[in-house]
């Protein structure tokens, strides 16, 4: 099964996909972190991730860039978090892929490595679209790159879910049944 | 408490004003508005929801929905905003998220 997870800033997606793959029956679970800590705001984020994983028998595989290179041992279950973080380690990190076209190859294939090398895939991604349009230059690239991630996988998922003040709202893919709690 | 979000200008206080049955000066007494300008200078999220909680209707626009600001202040207050909503989705006995005016239960 294959979810993809998206919400805006502090919405409580990633608690809620967490449970998506605590609640999936395939051992072992897999954490798949994106978010490379430059200061102590980064670090306090990652911290308290780590922290919400506590307890939940994850094992952490960082990857920043290049995520078909992500290997998992055994085909348990995953939580790939997340799409923006990706989307601008290739976009502007120097081991990433540069440009858009090249990311949006490197982050598809990727998340296609990974589908082949577990049963359950939860992937948090965000949602940045309402908050207008004005931003720094450049900005409007990696929006680009984070809807056009968002859009592909979203037809590729079994489900997509808003999570909406820690709410989940599913929307359906015309396959099979949706909701999982 | 019922807690209705949504964006900005979606008719969220039109909205709480039918559930309730009331007109906009009633409303001031049975609720609370913009919520998420609360968050980011508190202490304790988790009391002020508390506090919140004690009305009819609290309602809170959604601020989370755009790119991570570069302003690590901004960033904070977003992020504190967001918290509070999750809150009170939790305490709340029924969640409507308002959109271009029509609502959607969430809980």
């Amino acid at each position: 099964m294959f979810t993809l997870v998206i919400g805006g800033a502090a919405s409580g997606k990633s608690e809620y996909a967490e449970g998506l793959v605590l609640c999936s029956p395939h051992r072992p679970r897999y954490y798949i972190a994106t978010m490379e800590p430059f200061d102590d705001e980064g670090r306090a984020r990652v911290d308290k991730h780590r922290k919400m994983r506590a307890d939940k028998q994850f094992e952490t595989v960082e990857c920043y860039t290049n995520l078909m290179s992500a290997r998992l041992r055994s085909r348990g279950a995953a939580l790939l978090e997340c799409v923006g973080n990706l989307a601008a380690n290739e976009l502007y990190s120097p081991s990433g892929a540069g440009n858009r076209t090249d990311a949006l190859i490197s982050i598809l294939l990727g998340v296609s490595s990974l589908l082949e090398q577990c049963r359950d895939l939860v992937v948090v991604s965000n949602e940045v679209f309402t908050g207008g349009e004005r931003y720094a230059q450049g900005t409007e690239d990696y929006m680009r790159l984070v809807a056009d991630v968002n859009r592909a996988l979203a037809k590729r998922a079994d489900r997509l879910c808003e999570v909406v003040c820690g709410l989940p709202q599913y929307y359906t893919t015309g396959r099979g049944r949706i909701g999982c709690r | 408490m019922i807690f209705i979000t949504g964006p900005l200008y979606s008719g969220k206080r039109d909205y709480a004003c039918s559930l309730l049955n009331c007109d906009r000066p009633e409303l001031e007494q049975r609720a609370v508005w913009d919520v998420q300008n609360l968050a980011a200078d508190c202490a304790d999220l988790n009391t002020l929801a508390d506090e919140l909680a004690q009305h009819d209707v609290v309602i809170a626009t959604e601020v989370g929905g755009g790119v991570v600001p570069i302003d690590a202040k901004e960033r904070a207050a977003r992020e504190a905003a967001g918290r509070l909503s999750c809150l009170l989705a939790q305490k709340a006995e029924r969640v409507v998220r308002v959109f271009c005016g029509l609502p959607m239960v969430l809980k």
